[in-house]
C-alpha cells in the first residue's frame, strides 16, 4: 500500500486545481446572485444564480473524491481506491436521498 | 458576512470549519432557528474546506492517505447520525459536547511543548506518515501516525455530531490527532480542512432539499468565510505550531462554555 511521493504530489496538485476552480466559480455565482438579490429580492435570475452557486459549492468536494478515486485506480492503489469508493457510495446515498426529497 | 469572515479565519488557522462559532452566533444574533443555523453553517464549512485546502496544496501538509481513511469513519458517523441524534436529546448532546471540548482543551494544554516531528531524512514515516518541509526548524521533517483506531474513532464521532451541531468536526479531530496520534499540528489542520468538506457534504444536500438553506444568507456567510480564510492562511504560515496549539486550546475552552450555557 506504499505510494511513491511523486504520484501523490501530482494527485495533490490536481485536487488543488479542482478546488480552486470550484471555489472561484461558486464564489462568483454567489456574489453576483447576492448583488442582484439585494437590488430586487423577487428577481428570478438572482435566485437561480444563488442556487447554482450553492450546488457548485456542494459538488466541489464530491468531485474531489471522484478524482481521487480515478487517480488511485490509475496508480493501482487498490486499498485507497477501495477507501474512496466507500466514501463515494456514502455521498451518493445522500445525494439520491436529497433528490428524492426535492420532488 | 462579518461573522463568516471570523469563522473562516479561525477555520483556516486551525483546520476547523468555523461552524462551532457560526451556529451559536446565527442562532442568538439573527434569531435563526437551530436547524437553519446549522444548515447554513455546514454550507460555509464546505466553502472553508475547499478554499483552505486549495491554498495549502503543494506543501505536503495535507496527508491524503490518512484523510481518505478517516473520511470513511466520519462518513459512517454521518450515516449513523440519523439514529443517534433521534435517540439523544439536544440538551444531552450539548452538555456532552461541552464536556468533550473541555477535556480535549486540557489534553491540548498538557501536550503543548511536545512536537511530533522527527528531524532527519533517514526516518521511515511508515505507510500513513509523511514528510514535509518545516519552516520553523528550516529542514525536512518526518512524522509517523500512531493509534490509528483512536483517529478513526474520533472521526466517527465528529461525523456523527456534524449534522446535529452544524460543524465540520475539526474541533474534535485536530486536537486528538495532534495530542495522541503523532500528527504534527500543521498536518492535522491541513488534513482536517480537506476532510470537513466531505463530512459536511454528507448531510448538506438533504438539508438543502428540505429548504433549511436560505440562499441569500448562505451566500453572504460563504463570501465572508472565503475572505476570512485568506487571512487565516496568511497567518497560519507565520506563527509557530505551539501558538496554534495554544489558540486551539483557548478556542476549545470558549466552545465548551458556549455550549454549556446553551444547555442550561
Amino acid at each position: 500500500m506504499r505510494l511513491d511521493a511523486s504520484s501523490l504530489d501530482r494527485l495533490e496538485a490536481h485536487l488543488g486545481r479542482l478546488l480552486v476552480t470550484g471555489v472561484i466559480v461558486s464564489a462568483a455565482l454567489l456574489a453576483i446572485g447576492l448583488g442582484l438579490w439585494l437590488a430586487n429580492p423577487q428577481n428570478g435570475i438572482a435566485l437561480w444564480l444563488l442556487n447554482a452557486g450553492l450546488v457548485v459549492l456542494m459538488a466541489t468536494p464530491m468531485m474531489r473524491v471522484v478524482v481521487s478515486f480515478a487517480e488511485y485506480v490509475n496508480m493501482r492503489q487498490w486499498f485507497f481506491a477501495g477507501v474512496t469508493i466507500l466514501v463515494l457510495i456514502e455521498l451518493s446515498i445522500t445525494v439520491l436521498f436529497a433528490l428524492s426529497r426535492r420532488r | 458576512m462579518a461573522s463568516g469572515a471570523v469563522a473562516g479565519c479561525l477555520g483556516a488557522l486551525l483546520g476547523l470549519g468555523g461552524g462551532v462559532f457560526l451556529v451559536p452566533f446565527l442562532n442568538a444574533w439573527f434569531g435563526l432557528d437551530f436547524k437553519t443555523a446549522a444548515a447554513i453553517s455546514l454550507v460555509t464549512v464546505i466553502a472553508t474546506s475547499s478554499a483552505v485546502s486549495a491554498g495549502t496544496t503543494g506543501r505536503n501538509l495535507i496527508n491524503l492517505r490518512l484523510g481518505m481513511l478517516l473520511e470513511v469513519a466520519s462518513a459512517a458517523g454521518g450515516v449513523a447520525a440519523g439514529i443517534t441524534v433521534a435517540r439523544i436529546s439536544d440538551v444531552t448532546l450539548e452538555r456532552g459536547f461541552a464536556l468533550v471540548a473541555a477535556l480535549i482543551a486540557v489534553l491540548m494544554i498538557s501536550r503543548l511543548e511536545r512536537r511530533n516531528i522527527i528531524v532527519g531524512s533517514a526516518v521511515d514515516p511508515g505507510p500513513l506518515g509523511g514528510r514535509f518541509h518545516d519552516d520553523e526548524s528550516g529542514c525536512e521533517v518526518a512524522y509517523q501516525v500512531r493509534r490509528l483506531p483512536v483517529a478513526l474513532g474520533v472521526s466517527f464521532v465528529a461525523g456523527n455530531v456534524s449534522a446535529a451541531f452544524g460543524i465540520g468536526g475539526g474541533i474534535l479531530k485536530v486536537p486528538v490527532l495532534t495530542a495522541w496520534c503523532g500528527v504534527p499540528m500543521r498536518v492535522a489542520a491541513a488534513t482536517s480542512s480537506l476532510m470537513i468538506g466531505v463530512t459536511a457534504v454528507a448531510s448538506v444536500p438533504i438539508q438543502y432539499a428540505n429548504g433549511y438553506v436560505n440562499p441569500p444568507l448562505a451566500a453572504a456567510a460563504v463570501l465572508g468565510v472565503l475572505i476570512g480564510s485568506r487571512g487565516g492562511l496568511w497567518f497560519a504560515g507565520r506563527v509557530p505550531a505551539k501558538w496554534l496549539k495554544a489558540l486551539m486550546a483557548v478556542v476549545l475552552i470558549m466552545v465548551s462554555i458556549i455550549y454549556l450555557r446553551r444547555s442550561l
